[in-house]
């Protein structure tokens, strides 16, 4: 396998790393709302590579976010206790918005490392042409 | 005169080795042909499943672009291939 074929085996790797956050990020989002909701944290790894094989990156176990569950005061709500307080989730939107647009961030510099890898190798190929 | 038939014949004889076909060379290319057959049959592969809806579409677009490359190099090289023919084809004998 040539290093063109490596740089894009990386790179596709890193898309599907980000677009895996961006799903877990999704997943709190839609849940801002669940009651006693922990919000998932994403954390990544370089794959096990032996010798040459290039190091890919994934994402590793999914951990749930052990700060304190937000307060909600709602006394007509089913799950709330004697203080009329129930549990809320710990998903703070602010945080998971700037998150997802790392998460692009990243995603926009992969794909133009792959971008790249493809327009070196085509002009590797250009020079047969001639 | 007799000198130069001579070394003529000589350099003759020195010619053939680099005009024979080398063995290695043909099981070589077989492995790229090979190879190139491999990396195509993946594309597809991975094209059929997407639409299934099984593979994930990082998998088909690092498929795909690993196809293009590999077609357009073996394009490049049967070009060149063509073109070393013809030109032993135009040689005035």
């Amino acid at each position: 396998m040539s290093d063109f074929s490596k740089a894009l085996d990386v790179s596709s790797s890193g898309l599907r790393a980000q677009a895996n956050r961006l799903r877990h990020l999704s997943e709190n989002i839609s849940n801002a709302d669940t009651p006693g909701y922990r919000r998932k944290l994403v954390s990544f790894q370089t794959a096990f590579s032996l010798g040459d094989a290039p190091a890919e990156v994934k994402t590793g176990r999914v951990h749930l976010d052990q700060s304190e569950l937000e307060k909600v005061y709602d006394p007509a709500h089913p799950l709330a206790d004697d203080t009329g307080q129930y549990d809320g989730s710990n998903v703070n939107l602010l945080i998971e918005l700037a998150d997802a647009k790392e998460a692009q961030r990243s995603y926009e510099a992969n794909l133009k490392m792959f971008e790249q890898t493809r327009k070196m190798s085509s002009g590797l190929l250009d020079l047969l042409r001639r | 005169m007799d000198i130069k038939a001579i070394s003529a014949a000589q350099k003759y004889s020195a010619a053939i080795p680099a005009v024979t076909p080398d063995e290695n060379a043909s099981a070589f290319m077989k492995d790229i042909a090979l190879d190139f057959a491999d990396t195509l049959a993946r594309g597809e592969h991975t094209a059929k499943d997407s639409m299934i809806g099984d593979a994930d579409p990082h998998a088909l677009v690092q498929a795909l672009a690993q196809t293009e490359l590999v077609v357009e190099t073996a394009v490049a090289v049967r070009n060149k291939v063509v073109e070393a023919y013809q030109e032993i084809l135009r040689m005035p004998v």
